[in-house]
This record gives C-alpha cells, structure tokens and sequence, in this order.
C-alpha cells in the first residue's frame, strides 16, 4: 500500500481519464489495493508510438498482480517492488496493451499503439460501464467519429443503419420531424414500442407530442433537442440481460446516449460550422390543366350523374379555375442551412468542465417552414476530497419549430394539397387578393404563407450526483435527475383561408412535461486472488411525472395581425386544461463475476411499483442472468494464433411495459363534455382494476469474434423475444356506452439474428479502407390473441391492417386488386358490389372474389401485404488517403411492403382531387385494355377507396444515405499555426435511393403506433448537401 | 471530517430507505387531476348537474346528422345527388355498412344517462327536488334514444343500469320492442311529472321541461296508436304558456334564429359544438339532400312558406333554405351552428289533430289543421275540401306536416306510423316489404356482440 500513493492515483483517476471509465478504473485499483512483497524499483516513460506524445494516465500494471502505479503528465512512471520475473502490462484506453517483461531493466521506455481494434473500448450499459470486450449482454454502440460523419441534428437519425436490430423510419421529412425506432421488433399491441431513452444517466420523458395537430403532423422529434455534437457514443441495449436493470420500461430495450465530459490538462477548443442546402428527393407526376378537366368530365359521365351542371372548376374563362399549376412547384423550394457549434473542454487537478453551444437554423423544403435550435451544455466533475467527487451534467436547448401542416386529409394539409389540388385553381382573383378559400379548400401557399403554426419548446436535462467512496472498492452514488420540457404553440389561420367573411380562429396550447427521478446506487468490486473479479450493485430509484396543459381557442379576431388569444372576438375553451401524473418506485440489484475474464457472469433483478396499475397488481419483478466463455483462452485455441478473440455468450430475461394511460386502471370520468355554455362531464374510460405489466421474456445467444489482430472482427447474436399478457383496448359493444377496455390479452413473439462485420480491408503508411457492415433480420408473430376479441378470426387493427394469430404485426389486409373490365361483357360472372349492389361494369375494378359468391364483400378482404422487412441494415466504408477521408454510407431495408396511402390520395378524383400522370391510361370506353380504373364521382363504388393491394408496393430500398468527404490540415502546418485541427468536408444525405415505391420516399412511416409501414402523405424528405469546418485550438 | 461524513451518508441513507419503505404505496397513490375516477365523480350536486349536461352532449352528437339520415332519407321529400347514406336510404338499398345503421351516440347517451340516473340521487340526501328534477332530465334523455332506436331498429339491448366493471353482461341481447316502449313511457311519465316546468329564458327550449316530456309523450302515444292518451299530452303541452305560434314573418326564425316561443325542444348548437346542417341541406348541388320534385309540387297556391323553405329561383333547387333564410347561397361544406329544433308547437297541434280523426272527432282534427293553414296563408278546409284536395282528412293533416315540419326529420317515421309507407315510396325506390321498414344493426355491432342477430330484411 505504501509504494501506491492513493491520493495521486484518485486525482488521476479524476482528472485525466473521462469519468464513465474513471468509475471502472476505481474498481480495478481499489480491489487491487493491496500490500505485496518488494525486490528492486523500474522506472521509464509511456509514449504514443505514433506521435511520441507522452502517454499521461496510462496503466502499468504487474501482470497477476494487483501492484501497479500511472504515468504522469509527462509520461512518466516508477514502480517499486518488481522481481526480474515480473511481466509488466502497460495499457491505456484506445491503445493495444503491451506486456513486457522486467528481467534487469531498471527502465523501461514503452511506445504504445494506438488501438484500432474496438475491442478494449468501454461501453455505457444500466447504472455503469463495462469493458466491451467481457460484455455478455447484447450492445449496439455507435461512436462520435460516426455521428461527426453524418449531418443528422438529432440522434435518432444517426442509428438508422448503423446499429443491428435497430430499425428506424421517418415519421416525415420536416425539419425536427417524428422518427420511428424500434428495437428488436414490436413487442407490443398498444402499450407503446419506443424504447427507453437515458442521457447521462436520466431517463427522459420521450412522449413529448405536440399538442395542437400533433399526430396529424406526423410527431416531433423529442431527441431533436440533443445536439449530436455533444455525444460521446450512444449505446443500444438489446437483450434482457443488459436491459432488465431498467425493468418495467425496459421491454422495447433502451438507448443510452453519454455526451462528452471534460479531460484535465491543456483545455480543448473547438469549433464547427457548417452551410448546406436541400432540395426534395423526388417529385411526383400531376395532370396539368387539360388533363384535369378531361379527368372531371370523365368522372362525371361515368358516375351517369343526372346533373346538368357543369362543374365550375371546368369553366377555363371563370377568373378562379384559369389556372395550371403543379403546387409542387409553388410549395418546393431550395432551402439552406446553418449550424454553428462551440465548445470548450479540459479541466485541471480537482475540476474537469466540458461547455459547449450550438446554433442551428434550418429551412423546410416547403415553403415557410423551418427549424431552430440553441443549445447549451455544461459537464462539470469536481474532485472534493480523496473520497468523494460530485457532478453535474446541465443542457438546455431551445427551439422554434415553424411548421407546414401536413393534417390527413382536412383542408388544412399542405402536404396532400400538393399532389391532390385542382391544377385549375387560381392562385389570386382579379382584384389581386389571394384565392384563399375555393370549393372548400384552402389555398396551401396561403397556408404556408399566412397561417401561423409554431412551436416553441424549451428543455433542460439536468443531473446532479455526488459519488462518495466508502472503502475499497465499495462506493456510493445519489443523483437527483430532471428532465423539464416546456412547450408552446400557437396556430392562426387568418380570414382570407376561411369562408365566412371575419372567420378568423387561432389557438393556443401551453404545457410543461417534468419528470425528475432520484437514484441511489451502491457499487462493490473486488479482485480475489489474481483470478476471481467481483461486483455487485444494489440501488433504488424514484421517478415522478407530472404534465400540465393550458390552453386557449378562439374565433373572430379583431385583426388578422393580432394573433395572440387577446385579439380574440370569441374564446372557446375546450379541453384545454389539464394535468395528470405518474410516478414508479423502484429497487435493483445486479451481481457479476469472472474468473480469469474467461468465464463470466452476470445477474440482475429490478422490482418496480408503478402508480398506473391497480393496488393488488402494482409491483413487477424483473430478473435476468447472463454468462460468458472466452473459448479464446481455453488451451485449444489459445495456439490459434489467427484468433485473437473469441467469446460465447448466453442470456435470459424478463423486461416490463407500462405505457399505459396513467388512470385507466382506475376509470375516468371526463369533464369537458360540454353542452352548450353548460358544463357536462361523463364517464370515458371504464375501469379495470386487475391490469397489470405487460411482460417480456427475452433469450440472446451471441458469438464475438476477432481475427488476426482485430482485421475482421465478428458480432453475431440471435434472440427471442416473447411478450405476454399484452395491453390492448379490446373492444367491446358499444351497447355498453364504451368503445374498449384495455386488458391484458394474448401475446407476440419476435425472434430473429443480428451480424455486424467490421474489417480492415487494408492498411498502408498512407491509405486505409475499413468496412462496417450489419444486417439484422426480425420475425414478428402474433401468437396468441384471446378468442373474444377476434371478429372473423382477427383483430381489425386501423383501417389497413389486422392482427391475426400466426401474422406478424403490419399485415395488411384489404380486397385484391385484378386488374380492370375492359367492358361491361368481361364480367362473365356478374360479379355485383355487395349481395344487391350494383352489377361491375367495363372500368371498373376486378375485385378477386375470394369465397366465390358471386359478390365483393367484407369477406372477400385477405391479406394482401406486410410492413416489416426480411432484413434490413447498413454498410460504411471508410477510406483514408494521407489527410483525405471519405466515407460512404449505404442503408437498406429488404422486403417490406408499403401501403401507399399518399397513391390513394392522388388516384381518386372524388369530387375535384387531381391526380398522378398515371391516369393519362385511365379506362375511358368500353374495351379498354388498361390497369387504370374509369374515375367516378364521389367513388360510389369505393373503387378507390377499399383497402387494396393497388396501393400495395414493394418498398425495399437500398440508399446513399451518407457520403462525407474530409480534409484535414497536416500537422505541421498546424503546429506552425498553433492550432490542433482544421478540416474542411463536404456531407451528402439522401443522395441516391433504388427502389421501385412509386411515393417520395420508401423511407416512411405513419405516425402512430401499429400503423406501419403506411405512407399517409407527410412531409417529404429531402436531400442535402453542406460545407464544413472544423477547428480545434 | 471523513468521519462526520460517513455518519451522516449513514443517515441519510437509512431515513431514505426507512422513508421509501414506509410510504412506498402513498407515493404509488396517483388519482386523476383533471379528470375523474369512476369512484370519484358523483360527490356533489355540481357533479350531478355536470352528469346530466355531458347527457346533451351526447345527444347534441346523435343527432347531428342522423336526425335527418333517419327522420328524411327514406321519404319523400328529398331527393340526393350524394353516394353514401343519402344515396342509398333514397334508394333503398340499406346495408350494414350505412353510417346512419351506427347506434353508438345513442347508446353513448344512454350510459351516461344510466350513470346519472344511478348516482344523481347518492348525491343529495332524502327526497331532492333538483335531484329528481335531473334524475327526470335523464330518464327524458334516455326515452328520447330508445324511441329512436326502437323506430330505426326495432328491438334494440334495453340497458337501464351504467356499465361499471368487466364482470357485468357486456353482450346484451336484443329486447322486444313492446317492453322498450313500456320502459320509454315510464321514463317519459316520470319526466312530465318531475321535470322543471321551466328554466327561464332560453334553457327553456334547450333543456328538457314538462312541455318536452309531454311532447314526446304525444308522439309515443301516436306510435303506439294511444290517440286518447296522445290527445292528453298534447293538450298538456297546448295549455303550457310558454308555447305559442309564431307568426308567419317569424317562421323562418324558429329554424335560424332558434329559441322562439314555438320550440318546445331544441338542440342547441354554437360555433364550437357544430352539427351537419349545412352539410345535409345548403351546399346547393353538393349538399346531402334538395327538395324532391312531388315535395315541390306538393304546395297548394299561395303558401307562403314555400319561399322560406328551398332555392325557388332555379328551376332545379338544390338548396334548402329553411335552416339559413331565404336567399342563403354560401356553398361551403362546413359544419353548422344552427340548433336542431326537434319539437315544436305546431307539429303538436298536428298530432293533436291526427289523434282527433282516428278517434272520428273530426271536427277538432279540422279546426287544429286550420290553425296551422292559416298561419300559412291558406284557406281553411272543411271535410269536403280535404277529400276534394287530398282524398281524406288524415291525408290532409299528413300532407299539412309534410309542409310545415318538411325536413325537420319527421316524414319517414310519419309514413311509417301511418303505414303509408310502402304506399308512398314504393314508386319512388320500389319499398315493398314490411320488414324493410327497419334499418340493419351496423356490421361492426355484429361483430362487436356475438350476442346479437341482424334484423330479417338483411340477413
């Protein structure tokens, strides 16, 4: 104990190494402290063998010992007590460790290399980190070299393609949009599939929706107020056995998102900008003026309306129908971008600091929107004594988020008004004021232009903790973690949109969403003898959730300039005050030890109370064991001189989901149910009192491998994943006065394999290419569904889909679409539209008539597509030439169909809807061969509108979704300059796409819940392309 | 230090521990803030007044549209351009697909009324008057949808108690609808007993008084062919002062202005809480229904109310005024803020009338007609003018509410209770079968209750 000064190695420990490793190095030291005999003293010096810089912090270590000291600031080490026989580790994060042997050296001057190898990193997993070389769970983990290779401004983004098992998708292409990630599947019907987000430690409140319009806009982003630059490495948690300490919330797996702290010494400035601009992807094919009326007229006739009428919209001379436009063209635009972004780290002795800021401004692609974003952060450690260390992580972001309404299918939508809006209509009248309101449609540029849709938001992520450590190796950690978002919107639409003369109305919504949570944890570790590691964990936590709203509508404002709820003529309050909250007390547990690294295991247990569930069944009880074998190590292999790795790993788990409403259990009487100035109040939710978790068992098999000095590394896991007494509002009569009552019913497997291949493909003095490739593949069923709830055998899930025992969640199911009667003759069958509808005439689609009788009905629906792909994925390849990189960014999803929702849209005329180019072969008399329907009016036969294999389509995809391109100044300019980095690069996104879907972008999702893989028309996305720089002083 | 340190680490610890341990379920305990439980509600007569407004909310739903899907759809007076429910109850091809073929908002109203009728009395203690008086509001409510439904559907679930835990029958099966009409005039009595004689002002016509209750009496009475006791209600109604005729330059008012001193009961509609009127009647050649060509040339020379009811400046009306006033030409398809006026002075006075002839007072029925004759602008009718005009006395007063309640939602169940329905709109959509007469139970509440069985016409 006396060589070791323990002071120095806790200020070390403090201030050079970030802190997530400094807690594991604390471990290793602590249980290592130990007193041993002594024979002659070494000393030398560790340096980086690349650019001779000293290695400050860097291990050295008598192998099988617990003896060992760190280098100083200048590299430098003495060790005494070594015998000539001793071999001596050195080691440091991101180096190859090198043993040497003492034999009479009295020094020892070691040159490390840099590792390149990802094998000796640390990964984040629940409450702690671990070397990811002995992990036994199931982690996907992506660096900030990858996310600085990307343009995203969220982190969600950053993992499409990059993590195995993690499927993301675009809600929409809005600047802050909603994204869609899911891990290992969907494992739940209605209790909700987003994973559990932690920063830093906190779990952060992800249901953070917008209030006005918000599933009609297709979500926000919650993670849009994390700036990317400010991450260190986002981890995925995939199997039960590293996502069971977060039990209850932990079914969907959980994503931990670390950011950067501060290092001591010499304070690291840095500075990126960058500009860019974007343009849509893709546009989609319209009937120009003439084509349109043609369109209607047919429409028309065919419908043998009695109507004398001519439409007005046909009148060409008629000062509001003489136009001729492709609102794409009116609404797209090239659209820019900037962000800049600051930020200082270092730290001295006792304080290490990491503070940055960013500004982000980016422009929507339709005209109007656009997306800004400030934000600040602070991570401070401070060492106050030898024993304890306190902390705080503080961000704040604030953003302003000008929307483009994209609301289904109400006259609000800009994004449907694009494809489906009359081309005829007049964009101004005759007096010069805009052609606002026509046929019941609002002008989308005056939407875009006028109307107001804003959202604001502020958040602060904030974590406080003090860490004190008690005795060898058994330390104490209290944290106190908020997570605050305060939003406000406002919406206006002014009087020329509406179509009562002085109709003005604006609303607007207020509400503030805080969780705060404290956590304590005590960690143990401990080496016995030189073979046995140990440790253990045991923690509670508190977790409250509270969310208010307030809010105002109101009509017939004085002035179409006054839009704030003062100005209002008329205030209707409606359901726009409320408040609810939730709160979760929990305990946890974990325990682990190896022997010799070679054989690992680990255990952990979470029990959580939760107030959303009645009082008989609030606590869960989550257990889940994980072990490990480095066969590496065994004899056999250890000759194996290509291998340089190798590890199997098992585990197995049960996880939680309460994403439930927060009184359901109880019942609810609504207030707000108001009739006339009178204030009503009814019941809304019936209770259920026996609710309880939905539960998931999880099973992981995984192999690590890695070849000839960590040339081909290899990942490969397989699971299965079972979820029982799933939460689902089944329906019941609605004799009842209720529409459903959410129960626990049935359950749904996903199993499926994950493989992530990195290599280095080659390696020169002046060029390098290394490869990352993964593919992950899902299968998701429905295994069981109470008998109660099926109609026909299913569960009608939405409009598109179905739930059906043996089908995996996303399966479509509708009428098949065959083709179209070329005449009234071709339909020999006589087939008719329902038992006593109308005969199928020439035009008309030919529906399959699956039972054969004679008629299209309800049970003539079958399945008729699936949203989830057979494997999805990404690849990267990574070449450097001198001070030249390139990296290109491939993602692929494979298999999935896509209902295309939006090719509805713009295929049915209804009344005075416009539609695709496509309809130039439309059927138009009898004997016309074609695929393309006869338009009718009003679609009285729902040719259009029946859920149809139509507008199912092959959505797979293979993208350029990345291409960055680097320069970086040689370091002897640098150092002449006295500057440590300066690289210029230029980042593509969405450059190219493959695929055969017909809409924007194969790359979509809807916006809620089990409504996958259906393109309802949102935003769409675009391409982009910026210039930046990097400097670092 | 180190050592004071520890010690107080070691406190803090246990108080926490101790703390959570010991009041680990109150911190569990979260009961709604802005809403209710369902234990919750119900403590005071503020909540039972709620209970009952959040019944009219229910109605102010129900009857949106389908006042009109139900009441002119399948009669005569309208004619339609629109697929969908317009088209096909005109056509009389009804399936169960059919938008009007739903009973959730009525079945939604009468779970809240089961609700209300269950707790208003825990509320206040012994014999209330304001309780029973909304006890009486709710059980009016509650008849007004089961005599709905018993007229759409025929034998309909009759649930008199609020659904309150999974344990309960939640497949009910369909009742006679010889009981749901004993039960609807059980609700209906004690409502005209107990129900307020009046608010004041204009909750006089919005909310359901005596007059309201009788009115509905009067109308049970004519389905079940009870002319004494409709002749009774009616005259209950007649004799209450806070009902008289408007005057012909008013008449327009009743429908667009709303609140006049005809209503007897109307649902009120504002700027937020909007109905479909305007969708159903005023967006010229778009709207759901316009006036028939026989509706048209229904009108006797002279009445004056023909210019407040439909577009008489083209020669093929397709907008109907009644609702907007005269002239009213804004075509945009959005919702309405008109109230729905569902009873009023006059279609009682005629009701009283038809009453009169079948029980051969024929007389009474005459001078009841007049009265709303020469409102209109046109001649009285003696016997011999009825028959020379419309064959018979009931014809005439049928052919009278054709005119003065055109499309207020009356002609469909007026034909049907007088059995001419077949008779009237056999030549229109070839209506033949008695059994037709019924509307199909939704598919979705087929699927929803294995309990239930559609009715014949459409199995």
């Amino acid at each position: 104990m006396s060589q070791i000064n323990i002071n120095a190695l806790f200020k070390f420990a403090g201030s050079q190494l970030v802190f997530r490793i400094r807690l594991l190095l604390l471990f290793i030291f602590i249980g290592s402290l130990s007193a041993s005999a002594q024979e002659s003293s070494i000393k030398g010096r560790v340096t980086d063998s690349k650019t001779g810089e000293p290695i400050f912090g860097a291990i050295v270590m008598v192998k099988g010992t617990s003896k060992g000291t760190s280098a100083d600031i200048d590299g430098f080490y003495s060790l005494g007590n070594v015998s000539e026989q001793d071999i001596l580790r050195f080691s440091y994060l991101g180096f190859e460790t090198k043993e040497l042997r003492v034999g009479n050296l009295s020094e020892l001057n070691v040159s490390l290399e840099s590792s390149t190898s990802d094998l000796n990193e640390f990964v984040v997993v629940g409450y702690g980190v671990q070397e990811k070389r002995n992990l036994t769970g199931s982690i996907a983990s992506v660096s900030s070299k990858e996310i600085a290779q990307t343009n995203f401004q969220d982190p969600i983004s950053v993992l499409q393609g990059r993590a195995p098992g993690v499927q993301v998708t675009s809600n929409s292409g809005a600047p802050g949009g909603g994204m869609t990630i899911n891990i290992r599947g969907n494992s739940s019907l209605n209790a909700g599939n987003s994973p559990l987000f932690v920063v830093d430690g906190v779990p952060i409140e992800t249901n953070v929706t917008s209030s006005l319009n918000g599933t009609e806009n297709f979500g926000l982003n919650p993670l849009a107020d994390i700036n990317p630059t400010d991450i260190e490495s986002i981890e995925v948690l995939k199997d039960a056995a590293s996502t069971a300490i977060y039990g209850s919330r932990a079914a969907n797996g959980v994503v931990m998102i670390t950011t950067k702290r501060g290092k001591s010494g010499k304070p690291q400035v840095d500075l990126n900008i960058h500009s860019g601009i974007s343009t849509v992807s893709r546009r989609l094919s319209v009937l120009n003026a003439s084509q349109y009326r043609s369109a209607v007229i047919d429409s028309y006739r065919n419908a043998n309306s009695n109507e004398a009428i001519i439409p007005a919209v046909l009148d060409s001379l008629s000062a509001v129908n003489n136009g001729d436009f492709d609102w794409q063209s009116e609404l797209f635009r090239v659209a820019r971008q900037n962000n800049v972004d600051f930020s200082i780290r270092g730290g001295s002795d006792n304080v290490r600091y990491a503070w940055s800021s960013s500004f982000f401004d980016q422009d929507g692609i339709i005209l109007n929107s656009n997306y800004k974003r400030i934000t600040s952060r602070l991570n401070v450690d401070f060492d106050v004594s030898d024993r304890l260390t306190i902390g705080q992580s503080v961000s704040y972001t604030n953003a302003v988020n000008n929307r483009s309404n994209a609301a289904g299918s109400g006259n609000l939508s800009i994004v449907r008004e694009l494809l489906i809006r009359p081309p005829t209509f007049a964009m101004y009248l005759p007096d010069g004021s805009l052609n606002g309101y026509q046929l019941g449609r609002r002008n989308p540029v005056g939407l875009a232009e006028l109307s107001t849709n804003i959202n604001k938001s502020n958040r602060v992520i904030a974590s406080q903790y003090a860490e004190y450590r008690i005795a060898e190796g058994l330390k104490f950690r209290s944290s106190i973690n908020v997570d605050f978002v305060s939003m406000k919107e406002d919406t206006f639409i002014p009087t020329i949109l509406d179509f009562r003369e002085g109709y003005n109305t604006g609303s607007v919504r207020s509400s503030n969403n805080i969780t705060w949570a404290n956590e304590n944890i005590l960690t143990y570790q401990k080496q016995f003898g030189t073979s046995h590691n140990f440790g253990a964990l045991a923690g509670f936590s508190y977790q409250d959730w509270k969310y208010e709203r307030a809010g105002l509508d109101g009509l017939f404002f004085t002035s179409d300039n006054i839009r704030t709820l003062n100005g209002a003529g008329t205030i209707s309050n409606q359901d726009v005050n409320i408040a609810t909250e939730h709160s979760m007390l929990s305990y946890f547990g974990r325990v682990s030890y190896d022997y010799e690294r070679k054989y690992l295991f680990e255990a952990n247990i979470r029990a959580d109370g939760s107030s959303r569930f009645g009082r008989d069944n609030r606590f869960g009880y989550f257990p889940s064991a994980a072990v490990g074998w480095r066969f590496s190590d065994e004899g056999v292999f250890s000759n194996a001189n290509f291998m340089d790795d190798g590890k199997l790993r098992f585990s197995a788990g049960k996880t939680g989901n309460e994403a439930i409403g927060n009184y359901t259990s109880q019942g609810e009487f609504m207030v707000g149910t108001n009739y006339l100035d009178f204030s009503g109040a009814s019941p809304s939710v019936m209770p259920n009192s026996g609710l309880t978790w939905e539960t998931t068992t999880q099973y992981n098999a995984g192999v690590d491998l890695s070849f000839w000095q960590s040339k081909l590394i290899i990942n490969f896991d397989a699971y299965i994943k079972n979820t029982n007494d799933l939460l689902y509002n089944v329906p019941i009569p609605r004799e009842t006065g209720f529409d459903f009552i959410t129960q626990n019913i049935g359950s749904i497997q996903n199993k499926g394999l994950e493989l992530l291949i990195s290599t280095r493909n080659l390696e020169t003095k002046d060029f390098s290419w290394t490869t990352n490739f993964n593919i992950s593949s899902n299968r998701n069923m429905v295994k069981s569904l109470p008998e109660n709830v099926l109609t026909n055998g299913f569960i009608q899930n939405g409009a598109y889909h179905i739930l059906k025992e043996g089908y995996p969640i996303g399966t479509f199911f509708g009428w098949r679409f065959d083709g179209v009667y070329a005449s009234d003759e071709d339909n020999v069958n006589g087939i008719t539209n329902g038992a006593q509808g109308p005969v199928y005439r020439g035009g008309d689609p030919i529906w399959h008539d699956l039972n054969g009788d004679g008629y299209i009905d309800q049970n003539d629906r079958q399945i008729i597509g699936n949203a989830t792909p057979d494997f999805f994925g990404g690849i990267n390849n990574d070449f450097t030439y001198k001070n030249f990189s390139l990296s290109l960014f491939f993602q692929f999803s494979y298999g999935n169909d896509i209902y295309s929702e939006i090719n509805h849209q713009r295929n049915s005329i209804v009344r005075y809807n416009n539609l695709s180019a496509d309809a130039l072969n439309r059927w138009r008399q009898q004997g016309d061969i074609t695929n393309y329907p006869k338009p009718v009016r009003d679609d009285p036969l729902q040719s259009m509108s029946r859920v149809q294999s139509r507008w199912v389509e092959d959505g797979s995809y293979i993208k350029l979704k990345n291409v960055h391109f680097r320069y970086s100044l040689p370091s002897a300019i640098l150092n002449r300059w006295k500057i440590s980095k300066l690289d210029a690069h230029i980042t593509a996104t969405n450059l190219i796409t493959w695929t055969n879907y017909t809409g924007y972008d194969p790359d979509v999702n809807s916006f809620s819940g089990l409504r996958v893989g259906v393109d309802e028309g949102s935003y769409p996305q675009s391409r982009t392309i910026i210039l930046g720089l990097n400097i670092g002083l | 230090m180190m050592k004071a340190m520890k010690n107080s680490i070691k406190i803090f610890l246990g108080a926490t521990l101790m703390i959570l341990f010991s009041c680990s379920e109150d911190l569990l305990q979260r009961d709604p803030i802005s809403s209710f439980s369902a234990q919750g509600f119900y403590q005071t007569s503020s909540d039972a007044q709620a209970g009952v407004y959040g019944i009219y909310d229910a109605v102010q739903a129900t009857f949106s549209i389908n006042f009109a899907y139900w009441g002119e759809g399948r009669a005569d007076a309208v004619n339609t351009n629109q697929a969908g429910d317009p088209f096909l109850l005109q056509q009389n091809t009804l399936n169960s697909i059919l938008a009007s073929a739903r009973w959730n908002n009525i079945y939604e109203t009468i779970s809240r009324a089961n609700y209300a009728i269950k707790y208003v009395p825990t509320v206040f203690e012994g014999d209330s008057e304001f309780g029973i008086q909304l006890v009486a509001q709710a059980r009016a409510l509650r008849a007004l949808s089961y005599f709905y439904a018993v007229r759409v559907w025929g034998d309909v679930p009759l649930i008199l108690e609020p659904y309150e835990s999974i344990q309960q029958d939640i497949f009910p099966t369909r009742t006679s609808k010889e009981l749901v009409l004993n039960q609807i005039e059980a609700d209906l009595l004690f409502a005209s007993a107990n129900c307020r004689a009046n608010f004041g002002g204009q909750r006089d016509r919005i909310l359901i008084t005596k007059g309201g209750a009788d009115a509905m009496l009067t109308h049970l009475y004519m389905w079940k062919k009870d002319y004494a006791s409709a002749i009774q209600s009616a005259e209950r109604v007649m004799n209450n002062n806070l009902y008289s005729l408007v005057t012909i330059n008013d008449w327009s008012r009743i429908f667009t202005q709303g609140y006049t001193n005809e209503s007897i009961f109307e649902i009120g509609y504002n700027e937020v809480q909007r109905n479909s009127l305007r969708i159903l009647y005023a967006l010229g050649s778009d709207s759901n229904f316009f006036p028939s060509v026989s509706f048209r040339n229904a009108f006797e020379e002279g009445d004056l109310r023909r210019d407040l009811i439909y577009d008489v400046t083209e020669t093929q009306p397709r907008k109907i005024w009644k609702y907007f006033g005269q002239g009213f030409s804004d075509e945009s398809p959005e919702p309405s803020d008109k109230n729905i006026v569902m009873f009023r002075l006059a279609d009682i006075i005629l009701l009283k009338a038809e009453a009169h002839h079948q029980l051969g007072e024929t007389i009474e029925a005459l001078q009841l007609l007049n009265i709303i004759r020469t409102r209109a602008g046109l001649p009285n009718l003696d016997i011999q003018g009825a028959i020379d005009l419309y064959g018979d006395v009931e014809s005439a007063i049928l052919h009278e509410r054709l005119i003065e309640l055109s499309f207020e939602g009356h002609r469909w169940f007026d034909l049907v209770r007088t059995g001419k329905a077949i008779e009237v709109m056999n030549p229109i959509n070839g209506l033949n079968d008695e059994a037709n007469l019924l509307w199909p139970i939704h598919e979705d509440a087929l699927n929803r209750n294995p309990s239930l069985v559609q009715n014949s016409f459409y199995q």
